[in-house]
């Protein structure tokens, strides 16, 4: 047996030296209490989940449990952590993560997250894991503290990047990982000479498009395991953009991967109750909508016929939103086409009132409870706050660009102290409403992934009541066409977020939302765009394999 | 760990280390610590410090443990397996309980002395450790003029009477094994143990590793000189999979017993 066995040397130097100077002695109950402790502490199987014992004020949920049992028996620590949003991800690397340090198997751990999650990850582990990970601050921490959580733009620099690189780390968790799909980057080269033993990406979207983004994640994990760039592209590769030996290749994949979908975990999930509300525009809001959209024959808008589609979205909104488009392009033109902007901004000035707030308003009375708004634009989120207030309901602001402790403390204001929240797109990712059951779009993102992570964040474990989606469609509108591809004829609301996720990559539809604005810019007639909506439709409907599943509470809801 | 066991843990914890409860409930707990406890636990090194400068009188912490189901009121700090504070107690259990001498509290009769044979105890962790890892407590002793060598020592001890000063009209044998060469002794027959021992979970951890170091080699297949990173991925490799065994003593001492030991 060539196994080695380290015997360690310091009790005994330590025994040796009270011999010779006899003592001191410990006690009895104290001697026994220390064997006790050790015993306790004691690992008895190399199988098997010890945190949970550890965790006892935690509630895991089954699949969370199987991932971190399959990550450590199955994958010997090296995974990509690719369950759909909301079920977990975050739990499950804590798991895997103190069932390592519980084991003695990890003592030195590095946690890369976005900036704007590093204070969350910290806080999460401390108090949820006993994990005392440390927010990376000063140069220090990276050789002095065990576990350090960083944003990978810091760890990256120097003179970071090279005390970093020195480290031997035990476990290398990296979040949004799909980041790294690139292996040009800065980051993925950072990593990818990151000394690692145990490793998880963490990632809700994980074959997203590329065939090549998929060999790299796995690449950077487990170098080799779709073999080399020549061999995967042999065995693999058609052409460009599709594959071959698909089924082998899905096999391969998840050996390293695990993916819970929401359907799958047998969880019950809320109900979504999802209610179209058309808007009918007042005849000073119609006017403008209508002199904008004729905007699109003018030879000054012919290479930017996408700006028209904006101000046409714009008007759907609220007059600010287009007031301040139509500013921004008279500046970067220089004054160029002022004969044309300027009249129609002269014209929003006639617009007498907002009919969509004036509907969000009434909605938001007879809720009578918390509730969501969200909208693309920040002019008329300003607007609308304002609006809510003349009509002394108050509401909290939420961006994208707000920093962490300021999103905290909105949210914290909208749980106790405001009734509505007003937040823009990018206001959805990294925080968790599930004491909210009230979503009005009152504007809709082309892009349906989108829509998807605004309901992610309250339709999710803990949600202790149905959730309600109201969606706002401004009628004989481009936003009313909208509506009616994705929201109606894709069944949106009836598939899961995972399978609208693969499917849009299948058909390199990741970017649908220019797709859209090329069927709305380049259709000559109402009828073009009409069956070129209805392929499109067909297309994610037919191909995609878009079943109906669950949630059938929405088709009664909306044909009510 | 039941929450009782807990429980049941801290009250002789405290106690054994002369602190006074204060409060004692099912499920809680007033501790009045020991200045020794104090500093061991309550991280005030600069408290501690301070007042041994200006020469004040010491007001050792108060703690109050919650040791139920459920976290308290919030003026108790909550005991469970995982919270940090039990962890912190267990590891200064290794710092007051690692080492010790005892003899057998035996009944005196007819006038004549009692000889107490010396015994080395160590009671050691074996970890076996690769990408996975276990651990097995054992407890041995060995008698250290005649070499016998019994496992479950521990448990055998708690059968005996012990005191921590020599009774009354007994006396202690000399030694003819030095306690160091005892515990190479206990070393070596554990070495012999471990040896015939099922180290499929090794075979296992090796095949694991050669099979992720094929992976490695066929990623840099093309490569004629390897860069960088193909070394680091080699060594993370070993760390990850190579199957080792340490053992580690958690505690020991000599004990000094009648003859009548191990058998009564």
């Amino acid at each position: 047996m060539d196994l080695s066995i380290t015997f360690h040397k310091d009790w005994s130097q330590d025994f040796l030296k009270r011999l010779d100077e006899d003592g001191p002695w410990t006690k009895w109950e104290l001697y026994t209490l220390a064997l006790e402790a050790q015993k306790h502490l004691a690992v008895p199987d190399f199988l098997g989940l010890q945190a949970p014992n550890h965790l006892p004020q935690l509630t895991f949920l089954p699949h969370q449990l199987q991932v971190a049992k399959t990550v450590i028996e199955k994958m010997n620590g090296k995974a990509i952590l690719a369950d759909e949003v909301g079920l977990g991800k975050t739990i499950e690397a804590g798991l895997i993560m103190k069932e390592y340090m519980i084991r003695g198997l990890a003592k030195k751990v590095l946690i890369l997250v976005p900036a704007s999650l590093v204070l969350q990850w910290t806080g999460e582990l401390n108090q949820k894991f006993f994990i005392p990970a440390v927010a990376q601050k000063k140069s220090y921490v990276w050789e002095q503290c065990e576990v350090v959580v960083s944003s990978i733009d810091t760890a990256k620099r120097q003179p970071h990047r090279d005390i970093v690189l020195n480290q031997e780390y035990d476990l290398v968790v990296i979040d949004e990982a799909h980041k790294l799909k690139n292996k040009n980057t800065k980051n993925y080269e950072f990593v990818q000479h990151l000394k690692k033993k145990f490793c998880l990406l963490l990632t809700a979207t994980p074959v997203q498009n590329r065939v090549e983004e998929i060999f790299n994640l796995v690449s950077l994990l487990k170098p080799g395991h779709l073999g080399s760039r020549e061999n995967f592209d042999k065995d693999f590769r058609e052409d460009q953009h599709s594959l071959k030996n698909e089924e082998k290749l899905k096999q391969l994949v998840n050996k390293v991967m695990v993916r819970n979908r929401r359907e799958e975990t047998g969880l019950k999930w809320p109900k979504r109750i999802v209610k179209t509300i058309p808007i009918t525009l007042s005849e000073s809001e119609r006017a403008l909508y209508e002199r904008i959209t004729e905007l699109k024959e003018l030879p000054y808008f012919a290479r930017s016929k996408f700006s028209v589609l904006t101000l046409q979205r714009e008007a759907c909104s609220s007059r600010e939103a287009c007031f301040l488009t139509l500013k921004n392009m008279l500046e970067k033109n220089e004054g160029a086409g002022a004969d044309i902007i300027v009249p129609v901004m002269q014209q929003i000035e006639h617009v007498t009132q907002n009919s969509k707030a004036l509907e969000t308003l009434a909605l938001i009375k007879e809720i009578g409870d918390k509730v969501i708004v969200f909208t693309e634009y920040r002019a008329t989120q300003l607007y609308l706050q304002w609006f809510l207030q003349q009509h002394g309901i108050s509401s909290v602001p939420f961006r994208g660009g707000f920093k962490r402790s300021k999103k905290d403390y909105m949210t914290y204001l909208f749980k106790n102290n405001a009734q509505v929240l007003i937040a823009t797109e990018a206001g959805g990712e990294g925080i968790n409403l599930q004491f909210c059951q009230h979503i009005i779009n009152y504007d809709l993102p082309w892009n349906p992934m989108r829509i998807e992570q605004r309901i992610g964040r309250i339709h999710r474990i803990g949600q202790k009541g149905d959730v309600h989606i109201y969606n706002f469609a401004t009628e004989n509108t481009i936003e009313e066409r909208i509506v009616n591809l994705l929201y109606n004829k894709i069944n949106l609301f009836e598939s899961v977020i995972g399978e609208l996720d693969e499917i849009l990559a299948k058909f390199e539809l990741k970017n649908i939302e220019s797709y859209i604005s090329d069927i709305m810019l380049h259709s000559e007639t109402e009828g073009e765009m009409k069956v070129k909506m209805d392929n499109l439709a067909s297309l994610i409907n037919l191909e995609g394999g878009i079943q109906k599943k669950g949630w059938e509470e929405h088709a009664a809801a909306r044909d009510s | 760990m039941q929450q009782h066991e807990i429980h049941d843990f801290l009250e002789r914890y405290f106690e054994a280390n002369d602190c006074e409860v204060l409060e004692r409930r099912p499920a809680s707990m007033k501790i009045k610590l020991s200045i020794e406890i104090d500093k061991l636990l309550m991280n005030r090194p600069f408290y501690w410090h301070y007042l041994e400068k200006t020469g004040g009188t010491p007001q050792p912490m108060t703690l109050s443990l919650a040791t139920g189901q459920q976290a308290g009121d919030g003026t108790e700090e909550f005991i469970h397996f995982g919270s940090p504070r039990l962890h912190q107690i267990f590891a200064s259990t290794q710092k007051l309980g690692s080492f010790i001498r005892m003899y057998e509290k035996v009944e005196h009769h007819n006038g004549s002395n009692i000889a107490l044979h010396p015994w080395l105890c160590v009671n050691m962790k074996t970890s076996y450790m690769c990408d996975q890892k276990k651990d097995r407590i054992t407890s041995h002793g060995i008698h250290l003029i005649n070499g016998t060598i019994l496992d479950q020592f521990h448990e055998r001890l708690q059968q005996r009477p012990l005191s921590r000063s020599i009774p009354d009209y007994c006396y202690t044998l000399s030694p003819f094994i030095k306690p160091m060469s005892g515990l190479k002794r206990i070393e070596s027959l554990i070495e012999e143990q471990i040896s015939c021992d099922d180290h499929t979970w090794a075979d296992d951890a090796r095949r694991r590793w050669q099979e992720d170091q094929e992976l490695l080699d066929r990623f840099y297949e093309d490569q004629a000189q390897k860069p960088e990173c193909y070394e680091v991925e080699k060594e993370a490799l070993r760390t990850q999979y190579e199957p080792r065994i340490e053992v580690t003593c958690i505690n020991g001492g000599l004990f000094y017993l009648s003859d009548s030991f191990p058998s009564t």
